[in-house]
């Protein structure tokens, strides 16, 4: 995947990677709403009685295994790197995207984690700009992990912020 | 009120059916509730504007609203981004105007100040700006700063440029197309399918119209001044360093007069609007110039462009209609074609001292420019087909607004490079910026 020199990922900075187990999260949500309908496609296919209705589970749980693949695949994908005056942050296996935020410009930083992500133990990271849109988010992060970020990425930001 | 009249109507409806007409008294009934609700609710907007009460300190401005639902606000004015004054055609009879403030924050966060005696909004504008400003003055009202008018839209000019609208041409071909279908068929019935289009057009093109009319520009210590309107009058000020992102604009009927439009984003501005709406009418900075009004504006806009004089009128006209290197833009290379057979000459960047322009579009030309100091965070972005031909788009995010900086299909090296060189160069732009703040500050 990654290739020498590819500019989409400067190999000249430190990447962190994020934790597995935001992999098994979004698995347990994607794969678990396709077994529910293989399941009801089953259950159907009990009451027609008809072999080949059977068959139409295998559907969803062949998408179930090739989104299995895939959400491993755009994790692995996920990294970020701190700089001495801006992080990076990158994701994306097909679609690839590479954001900078500079210190300076960071508004303030969330930390959030949902039920699920609490059940796992990871948090995400979100970055605040002054801009329209959300800057960058780090998902998958130990909690304490995330907590040290933030408070380190806002005493950076703090020391440069310059107004808008 | 409108959802009082609908229940009753619907009530009443009911009742028609069941009982045939209403009887006198049930009408009188009905009246005099919605009398009651239009009273109950003229007495609660009287009650909440006796209650609203403002005060400027040194450095912040508290408004307090609400009768039941108590609210205060603060603002820190030296965040303060713009001014505006706002009549509104009633409010003029009377003589009163609304004031608004913005101060950059996420969502809807402008502070409104609605009806004062409009004396007194100006005195207060005065005020707020020379104390953003960190102004020294004499008595407890500001001295109303100079204003110098640099510009003035001609009307017969923004006439002619809704005129020059596609759409307004669809419209009038599609109305001529129909009245003379009625003529041949002799029956009005295309004329009624017409309607419901027809009402969106007129309603679009009048309100560009009365937003638009009688557009000034004007230069003042405290920025730029901004006046418009035929009905709802407004008149913005727009401090120095508070535009973030710059785009012209020129639609493909605007060519033969070399017309061009100017849109800016200011932190703050459009706030109660999703961020991908179109362009509101406190964004537009110019609605209809020529090609040298409109640089002049958007110098009046980026003083720092001014300052730095880094720019040669050959490179803006190659950002605004050239193709290719011209100019010293970086463009998009030959593989670019595949992904773009039209336009991939204009996609093109050029990165000078103090500002970055980004320019595309073949038939709607258009050209942003942000200066390093007001960059956010930049991003690259590339897709599967970007991938295999060796290219990648850059992007400049920017405050809320019209302009979103981006500059699609170049080298992916160079796009690579040029992110981590637009992150240095805003990183040191923001060291040395000296509009940040106070602006009159040591002046």
């Amino acid at each position: 995947m990654r290739s020498p020199g590819d500019p989409m990922v400067p190999d000249d900075v430190a990447w962190s990677a994020v934790s597995p187990r935001l992999a098994l999260g979004r698995r347990i949500v994607a794969c678990g709403s396709m077994l529910v309908v293989a399941i009801a496609v089953v259950v159907v296919a009990g009451a027609v009685g008809s072999p080949i209705a059977f068959l139409a589970a295998l559907v969803p749980l062949a998408l179930a295994g090739w989104v299995w693949w895939l959400i491993g695949r755009q994790v692995a994908a996920i990294a970020y790197a701190e700089r001495a005056d801006d992080l990076l942050v990158r994701r994306g296996v097909m679609f690839r995207s590479l954001a900078v935020v500079p210190y300076g410009r960071m508004q303030f930083v969330d930390v959030e984690a949902g039920p699920l992500d609490r059940a796992l133990g990871i948090a995400r990271v979100r970055l605040h700009t002054a801009a329209a849109r959300i800057d960058a988010s780090i998902p998958g992060l130990a909690p304490d992990q995330a907590a040290t970020l933030r408070d380190r990425l806002a005493r950076r930001g703090e020391a440069r912020l310059a107004g808008l | 009120m409108a959802a009082a009249l609908v229940v009753v109507g619907q009530q009443r409806g009911g009742d028609l059916a069941q009982n045939g007409l209403p009887s006198r008294t049930e009408a009188l009934i009905t009246l005099a509730a919605i009398a009651a609700i239009a009273l109950l609710a003229g007495v609660y907007a009287l009650l909440a504007w006796r209650r609203a009460r403002y005060r400027v300190d040194a450095d912040v401005l508290q408004l307090r609203t609400g009768v039941l639902f108590r609210q205060e606000r603060q603002a820190p004015l030296d965040r303060l981004q713009a001014v505006d004054v706002v009549r509104p055609l009633l409010a003029r009879f009377f003589g009163l105007a609304e004031l608004s403030l913005e101060v950059a924050g996420s969502g809807d966060s402008s502070i409104r100040l609605s009806l004062l005696r409009e004396a007194d909004a100006q005195a207060l504008r005065s005020t707020l700006l020379a104390r953003a400003a960190g102004l020294a003055y004499e008595g407890d009202v500001a001295p109303e700063a100079p204003e110098h008018e640099v510009l003035m839209v001609p009307v017969a000019r923004t006439v002619e440029s809704l005129l020059r609208n596609s759409s307004t041409l669809v419209g009038l071909l599609l109305l001529i197309g129909v009245v003379v279908a009625a003529v041949v068929l002799g029956s009005p019935a295309p004329l009624v399918g017409l309607l419901p289009i027809g009402f969106t057009v007129v309603s679009v093109v009048w309100t560009r119209f009365t937003g638009g009319f009688g557009f000034r520009v004007a230069t003042s210590p405290d920025g730029v001044r901004l006046h418009h309107g035929l009905l709802t009058t407004r008149s913005q000020t727009v401090p120095p360093g508070r535009v973030q992102a710059v785009r012209m604009r020129q639609p493909l009927l605007w060519r033969g007069r070399d017309w061009w439009r100017v849109e800016v984003n200011v932190a703050g501005y459009g706030g109660g609007r999703r961020p991908d709406e179109g362009v509101v009418e406190e964004n537009l900075l110019l609605t209809v110039g020529t090609r040298a009004e409109a640089l002049m504006v958007v110098g009046l806009a980026l003083p720092e462009l001014a300052a730095a004089a880094d720019i040669g009128v050959d490179v803006v006209a190659a950002g605004l209609t050239g193709r290719g290197s011209q100019g010293g833009f970086t463009s998009s290379p030959r593989g670019a074609r595949w992904l773009d057979p039209i336009g991939w000459r204009r996609h093109g960047v050029l990165v000078t001292r103090t500002v970055l322009l980004a320019r595309r579009g073949v038939l709607v030309r258009e050209l942003d420019l942000v200066p390093h100091a007001r960059t956010q965070s930049l991003a690259l972005l590339q897709g599967p087909l970007q991938r295999r031909l060796g290219l990648a788009s850059f992007a400049v995010q920017s405050t809320r607004g019209p302009v979103r900086p981006s500059v699609q299909h170049l080298p992916a090296d160079v796009a690579a490079t040029l992110l981590h060189q637009q992150a240095e160069r805003a990183m040191s732009a923001r060291a040395d910026s000296t509009h940040d703040g106070r602006w009159m500050m040591g002046r």
